[in-house]
């Protein structure tokens, strides 16, 4: 009795805030439940029906969702990387770099969202008038599809890379530094002692940043909201931008939750393909 | 030929000195130990040699060859960590061949390699295993292994025996002793046990803060030590030092004391005799019995604490009065300086 009286203000906690809305979600994806009408009918599958068989905007939003994750996990993960193996070492003003890439990670995401939107402006933005000093007209970066998905995909990538370096900061410091010396003494390039053992001593690290860069990236909503709102011509409307549509702009609540499960089947499955190439790797 | 020649070697980390002029030469062949206190410079002057650190000042010549600007890789040395640096993902075949590997040497002649260490290290089974379904001797001797199949001209080991439990520290010792003397290659070996550099070493390199303080065969250092630092620093229990009067008691000098302000003798040199047949007496206040032996601590009237080595059956009870006498020719004089020197004859 007294175990669970000391666990129950988490408990507690738990219970009404993550398992009651998970099983909530579980139950409203079965139903047609309009929030303006308060009309709640249950429908079994057909909203999964719906969603997978005849609504052609749910492929091309969970398109753009992978474009949008293959564009930024390789893109963030590399920069992370780089920038750890660059500053992993002490020297001087080391730790005001560290904090330079890192400070993006705990501001606002709105805020980051809107200071980039100015700075990507069509020719008042300020990336544009630094282009054209040297002699490039920069485009309309957030009114273009094309260009859209990319923008967002940079500055995003940028907000977030600093997390991830640090994880990579952590990893590399963890690596013995005779490893390297033991390397080097065997005749061992600085890009050979990388690739043979600093890389593959990284892997458990890898796994772990790429499992949670996917899944953030699927998750992304903030910045979309903020800086395109699904367009141009829906360019950037991903998969969380499309559930926030239907639930709170259309009202489709049932709906929503069922577009809710399969993106949490989604990313579920992305994970478990990922650990299992890792455990496959390491074999 | 592959001697070793350091010339007014320096080492500074920013402010720092930590090696300060160091001039050695090692021979073809030879096994060298460097040994001191921690701090001394010894795994620095090692790292030194091959070419992890780069020298301050000074001249290194490996095999008459000048190598201060020479990569690691070039100057023909393998090394043995302390903590082995065994790469944790690889096999012990892969992590054996991997000097051979990066040096692009084919792949039979590298399994070739890599087949006769591990034969001469009877570690053929254990080829496929990881280094931590391992036990620490098996790392051990792993790492030499991947030192051995390099055909180095000079052997570093950088207190490759710390990690490993006494037994096993005794055990892998006589292999590495052994290893020399099949390999018959420079071998230079860090440590700071002394047993360890007694046992292994044709030349024992004492070194304090970045000096070195005497160089010499075990015996010589062991017999002849430079200086008081030396003479405490080799022989275990550390020698006893006792101002230079105490020396006319302990036993009968032909020569006058000056110009030695101390002397020294070894505990293992002390004979213990009842208090009226030694001049110089004392108190036993500890007795520590290890078996073969017994450790007195042995309080003196004139306030110094010396050691005794007892091996005798009967032990004399702690706060029990003993007489102790020495040999002339066991008694080591030092000067004010603490450097070794002779008494004048009368």
């Amino acid at each position: 009795m007294e175990a669970w009286l000391f666990v129950s203000p988490s408990a507690v906690g738990f219970l009404i805030f993550f398992l009651g809305p998970l099983c909530a979600v579980v139950y409203f994806s079965m139903t047609e439940w309009n929030l303006l009408t308060q009309q709640a009918a249950f429908v079994g599958l057909a909203n999964f029906e719906d969603a997978l068989l005849e609504n052609p905007d749910f492929w091309h939003v969970v398109r753009n969702s992978v474009i949008f994750a293959l564009g930024l996990v390789p893109l963030n993960m590399a920069l992370a990387l780089t920038l750890a193996l660059a500053l992993s070492r002490p020297f001087f003003g080391v730790v005001f770099f560290r904090t330079v890439f890192f400070a993006p990670v705990v501001t606002s995401a709105i805020a980051w969202a809107i200071v980039w939107k100015f700075l990507l402006q069509g020719e008042g933005g300020f990336i544009n008038q630094m282009l054209a000093i040297v002699g490039i007209s920069g485009p309309n970066w957030l009114r273009e599809p094309n260009w859209a998905m990319a923008a967002v995909i940079v500055t995003r990538v940028i907000k977030m890379v600093g997390l991830n370096m640090i994880l990579y900061i952590a990893a590399l410091q963890a690596i013995p530094r005779d490893y390297e010396a033991a390397a080097r003494l065997e005749g061992a390039s600085r890009w050979q002692i990388f690739r043979m053992i600093i890389w593959p001593l990284l892997a458990p690290t890898t796994l772990i940043i790429m499992v949670i860069t996917t899944i953030g990236s699927f998750k992304v909503f903030d910045h979309i909201y903020q800086m395109t709102g699904g367009g141009p011509e829906n360019g950037t409307l991903v998969l969380a931008f499309y559930i926030y549509q239907q639930g709170f702009k259309f009202f489709n609540i049932g709906y929503a939750s069922a577009l809710a499960m399969i993106m949490f089947v989604i990313v579920m499955m992305l994970t478990i393909v990922q650990v299992m190439l890792r455990r496959k790797g390491a074999e | 030929m592959t001697n070793v020649l350091l010339k007014g070697i320096e080492k500074r980390f920013g402010s720092v000195e930590v090696i300060r002029g160091v001039d050695l030469q090692i021979d073809d062949g030879e096994f060298v130990v460097f040994v001191g206190p921690s701090g001394c410079g010894k795994s620095t002057l090692l790292r030194l040699i091959s070419g992890l650190e780069h020298i301050s000042a000074g001249d290194i010549l490996i095999g008459d060859r000048l190598v201060n600007e020479v990569q690691p890789a070039q100057r023909g040395v393998a090394m043995v960590f302390q903590s082995y640096a065994l790469y944790p993902h690889l096999t012990v075949r892969d992590n054996m061949g991997f000097g051979l590997k990066v040096r692009k040497m084919p792949a039979d002649e590298r399994q070739k390699r890599v087949a006769e260490a591990a034969a001469t290290l009877k570690l053929d089974t254990l080829l496929d295993r990881y280094p931590r379904e391992l036990s620490g001797g098996q790392r051990q001797r792993v790492a030499i292994g991947r030192a051995i199949v390099g055909h180095p001209d000079v052997f570093l080991f950088d207190e490759p025996l710390s990690n490993l439990d006494a037994e096993l520290r005794v055990h892998m010792r006589s292999e590495i002793a052994a290893l020399h003397k099949r390999l018959a290659t420079t071998m230079i070996y860090v440590t700071h046990d002394q047993i360890e550099a007694m046992t292994l070493a044709d030349k024992i390199v004492v070194l304090r803060d970045g000096r070195v303080e005497q160089v010499g065969s075990p015996r010589t250092l062991y017999e002849n030590p430079a200086n008081i630092f030396v003479a405490q620093f080799i022989g275990s229990p550390k020698m006893n030092v006792l101002p230079a009067d105490a020396a006319p008691l302990l036993a009968a000098l032909p020569a006058t004391l000056s110009p030695a302000e101390s002397v020294g003798v070894r505990p293992e040199h002390l004979m213990v005799v009842k208090p009226g047949e030694g001049i110089l007496r004392g108190k036993v206040t500890l007795a520590e019995y290890t078996g073969a032996v017994t450790l007195l601590h042995v309080a003196l009237a004139d306030g110094h604490t010396c050691l005794a080595i007892y091996d005798k059956q009967e032990m004399p009870e702690v706060g029990a009065e003993i007489g102790l006498k020495a040999d002339a020719r066991d008694l080591h004089f030092f000067d004010s300086h603490g450097q070794a020197t002779k008494l004048r004859s009368n």
